[in-house]
């Protein structure tokens, strides 16, 4: 990536050591941190949130990076353990709620950000988690199908299938209708259907589950 | 196919994968673009403190000797 502004910050840590490098280093990859943050969460209070998590945990555990390696994959595959598990303990210490979220200061935030959010970014939302982590690594991190997979914990063949399937679907969402509301009409293709039943599986209010989710494919 | 139903069938094959393709090419772009619309940003004055304490909190708790 082109060098700006940001990452020729440096932090004066007042020592030469080795920890200083690492420092630097660590403040170099803070932009790509808040970037793959960002796309997991939705939103910019809570990716930086994580992202300032990701490097504290980092700074615990550098002894066991491996000089040499890939600093910005270890980095990432931090942030995306730390996205999944504060989740599921956000999960079960407080079950959804869409009016409380909408009284806490700040937390309409979300809501004003997709409004301003581009199509693009709104269809992102609607993909699973493991499509929408392994097209941003791919697609837009410009990590190698290898390091998406190694980040991901998955096989390589995973990831290029996640990613293939991620664009068909962004597609899909996006062509589907000019607006995502597009996404609730009678759904017109496959992939449009999987999508219903995703959002099927995520809504919080129990609602009639009866119906088989759109696993159908046309032959 | 069923989303084909309004396309007339007569449209060649490749000329609907180019326009794929083409689609597909700026969806990249655009997340490509959303990507480095956040990593462009400043980085915020907290994580440079964060970065700063960081080093504070370590000597403290392991009691190091800064040389």
């Amino acid at each position: 990536m082109a060098a700006s502004s940001p990452m020729r910050q440096h932090v004066d840590t007042g020592k030469d050591s080795g920890d200083g490098d690492f420092k630097n280093e660590l403040l170099a990859l803070i932009p790509f941190l808040r970037a793959f943050a960002r796309s997991l969460t939705g939103n910019q209070e809570g990716a930086d949130d994580l992202a300032q998590e990701t490097l504290v945990k980092a700074w615990q555990s550098r002894a066991t990076f491996i000089p040499g390696t890939n600093l910005k994959a270890w980095l990432f595959t931090i942030l995306r353990n730390q996205f999944y598990s504060d989740r599921r303990r956000a999960w079960r210490q407080a079950p959804w709620d869409q009016d409380a979220a909408e009284r806490i200061p700040g937390g309409g935030e979300d809501q004003v950000f997709s409004a301003q959010l581009s199509d693009t970014a709104r269809a992102l939302r609607v993909l699973s988690d493991e499509q929408r982590e392994a097209l941003i690594l791919v697609g837009a991190g410009g990590f190698s199908y290898e390091d998406a997979a190694a980040i991901c914990k998955c096989a390589v063949g995973t990831v290029k299938s996640r990613v293939a399937r991620a664009r068909k679907a962004l597609m899909e969402i996006l062509d589907g209708d000019d607006s995502l509301e597009g996404v609730t009409r009678p759904a017109e293709g496959d992939a449009a259907r999987e999508i219903m039943a995703q959002l099927d599986r995520l809504a919080p209010a129990p609602n009639e589950s009866g119906e088989p989710g759109g696993k159908r494919r046309p032959k | 196919m069923q989303w084909d139903n309004t396309v007339s069938n007569d449209e060649k094959p490749n000329e609907k994968a180019r326009a794929i393709r083409a689609r597909q090419r700026a969806i990249g772009r655009e997340l490509r673009r959303m990507y480095d619309d956040v990593a462009q940003e400043p980085i915020p004055d907290d994580f440079l403190d964060l970065l700063r304490k960081i080093d504070d909190a370590e000597d403290v708790r392991a009691g190091k000797k800064v040389s």
